[in-house]
């Protein structure tokens, strides 16, 4: 804000301004430039990709996009992406709310133990037990299965899921609550009629949140999905990266496939996404 | 029973009721609800969190208590009662030249993985701060790298380390440095800053967006008064600006190095470990273990020792800055 209290150094100041501008702006694109690369070398003739595979759109095609989505099966990867990351997601969302309802507002035998497990659930990272989970979900016959793979990615995202909405609900006032009791709501009422509808913008930073994690989540399907029949985006670009790494231009429109919905969501919904990893910081 | 002055205390200073929230408001109406409510409370709640508990135990509890059990035995993923070897799988650990070197690297990427970002991190912050119109177009360009799948990010780079087309060598012929440039990648020396690097272009943003949200929750008053008393620029951020924001600082850097202790998917893709276990660090090298090598209790004492190890910078970081962020706000 105003705190140049110099007087006369109004032009000195907004050239300040401007040189600031120009040096954040080329930072941005030397940011950006990776993506740049990708869309450019995506976008390229499959010639164009032999002989000058990093020329910033020296060419336009899209062949190499028809190839990865067919040849390459990102087509079928994509919608596993799906599969794997919404069911998940809505999953997270739901236990949390529900979870972080009860650990904010609702004083029940038990609660100070159950939230040293949520704790746990935090400080442990998922390698730790991601070896012996694999044999348990192999013999629970939930290795290659839809339902395990999002049980397991939900059980992933519910710590933190848990945290983020109990402090929401935490904020929440007293007098809300108790007015709507003196009314005669019952705690079910109260919970669902009064509370929830005053989070649920909390519920959408974390189901934006938790729906980036899940997509962008490597390794539990390279762990868990070991046929590969519902391999999604990440490990199926990694598996191409192995086979054919020598085929930039399909490589690079795979990546380009898979971060494209990242992009698209983070670009619409910056604030519900930053918040999410904010609070996470934060508030964890 | 004392809960009404508990309440009243909070109202008694309207000072400080804009600025500070008020904890836990439910701990001032718990003792005077009636024993009606309490009991239907008590209901919904274990109902709320039986799901929670449920999936915390099945894919938590039950595989964390499974981990301790395999470091143990000698599993091989068939034997349904492998046997009892004790703590040889430690023994073996501490004598391990390979789990050794990997360690190294790990302790090289919380040490430069933590700060590179925090430096570059704040500086673009304190760059912004006080940038009104366009910030957000800063925000949305160097937030992005963040929220990218990792392996997508790991592909990229390795384009632009690539040794004869690839960009970063040839901006180094361009600028007429073309003896450094060299296969990033393929290169024992430089291989682990190479993925370093892409790691500090994915993590920047993340911290520049947490330290340019703090920045803006900075006591101006205080800045200027500073600036009046005749401090420099340095000054004004060493004395007055980094004070408030230690909380968000130690934050970060917990972040950031148990981030150090977890890696795992960016080196996985960029060089898989190679060349020659040059970037191997002990995430890759306990994957490889169990799952290429079928020594899955030594993978599992690998991932536990990783855990132990962590577990202890977490709490430790994490009370600092509940006490710091007390004193912030007066309480």
């Amino acid at each position: 804000m105003n705190h140049q209290t110099v007087a006369g150094s109004g032009t000195r100041r907004r050239l300040l301004l401007t040189g600031k501008h120009l040096l954040l702006l080329g930072l941005s694109a030397l940011m950006l430039f990776p993506l740049v690369l990708t869309v450019s070398t995506a976008l390229k003739s499959s010639h164009d990709v032999k002989v000058n595979p990093f020329g910033l759109f020296s060419s336009f095609s899209t062949e190499n996009l028809v190839e990865a989505w067919t040849v390459g099966d990102f087509g079928s990867y994509v919608v596993n992406s799906f599969l794997l990351s919404v069911p998940s997601t809505l999953l997270v969302v739901v236990l949390s709310t529900m979870a972080g309802y009860a650990f904010a507002r609702l004083p029940f035998p038990g609660r100070g133990l159950l939230f040293y497990l949520v704790v746990l659930g935090l400080l442990v990272p998922f390698f730790t037990y991601m070896i012996p989970l694999y044999f348990q979900l192999r013999s629970m016959g939930m290795l290659d299965s839809l339902i395990g793979i999002n049980l397991v990615l939900a059980s992933t995202g519910l710590s933190f899921g848990t945290f983020f909405m109990r402090a929401f609900f935490s904020d929440l006032p007293v007098e809300v609550e108790q007015a709507a009791r003196i009314d005669g709501a019952s705690e079910w009422q109260i919970f669902q009629k009064i509370m929830l509808p005053l989070v649920t913008s909390g519920m959408g930073a974390l189901g934006v949140f938790t729906f980036l994690q899940n997509w962008n989540n490597f390794l539990v399907p390279l762990l868990y999905v070991p046929s590969g029949e519902y391999r999604p985006l990440t490990t199926g670009l990694y598996l191409f990266l192995g086979g054919r790494s020598i085929d930039i231009g399909p490589l690079a429109a795979g990546t380009l496939i898979t971060i494209l919905p990242v992009v698209v969501l983070f670009v619409a919904l910056h604030r519900q996404v930053t918040q999410g990893f904010l609070s996470g910081a934060v508030k964890g | 029973v004392i809960t009404g002055s508990a309440d009243k205390t909070t109202d008694m200073a309207p000072g400080r009721e804009v600025t500070t929230r008020r904890r836990r408001p439910w701990r001032a109406v718990e003792a005077d609800t009636p024993r009606v409510t309490r009991g239907a409370q008590a209901r919904l709640g274990v109902f709320m969190t039986v799901p929670l508990v449920a999936m915390v135990t099945v894919f938590l509890l039950l595989p964390l208590t499974s981990a301790v059990y395999y470091t143990f035995v000698d599993f091989n993923g068939f034997d349904p009662s492998p046997p009892w070897i004790g703590v040889s799988n430690f023994t073996e650990l501490a004598r391990d030249a390979d789990a050794w070197a990997a360690f190294e690297n790990n302790v090289v990427w919380i040490v430069v993985g933590t700060s590179a970002p925090i430096v570059f991190g704040l500086g673009l912050a304190l760059l912004v701060w006080n940038v009104r119109r366009g910030s957000v177009l800063y925000r949305v360009a160097f937030f992005l790298p963040f929220v990218l799948p990792q392996v997508a990010v790991g592909v990229v780079w390795g384009w632009i380390y690539e040794p004869s087309r690839g960009w970063l060598n040839r901006f180094l012929e361009a600028v007429g440095l073309s003896s450094l440039a060299r296969g990033w990648l393929g290169d024992p020396d430089v291989a682990l800053y190479a993925v370093l690097g892409t790691a500090v272009w994915a993590t920047v943003g993340f911290v520049f967006v947490v330290f340019l949200s703090a920045l803006r929750n900075v006591d101006m008053n205080l800045v200027d008064a500073a600036r009046l008393d005749g401090a420099n620029a340095f000054q004004r951020l060493y004395h007055i600006v980094l004070p408030q924001i230690m909380p968000v600082f130690l934050m970060v850097t917990t972040l950031t190095l148990l981030g150090g202790f977890s890696v795992f998917d960016i080196v996985f893709v960029m060089t898989g470990g190679g060349p020659a276990g040059a970037t191997e660090v002990l995430g890759t090298y306990a994957y490889s273990s169990a799952f290429q090598l079928n020594r899955i209790s030594y993978g599992t004492a690998l991932a536990l020792v990783i855990t132990v190890i962590s577990v202890p910078f977490a709490v430790w970081m994490n009370r600092l800055q509940r006490r710091l962020s007390l004193q912030g706000t007066g309480a």
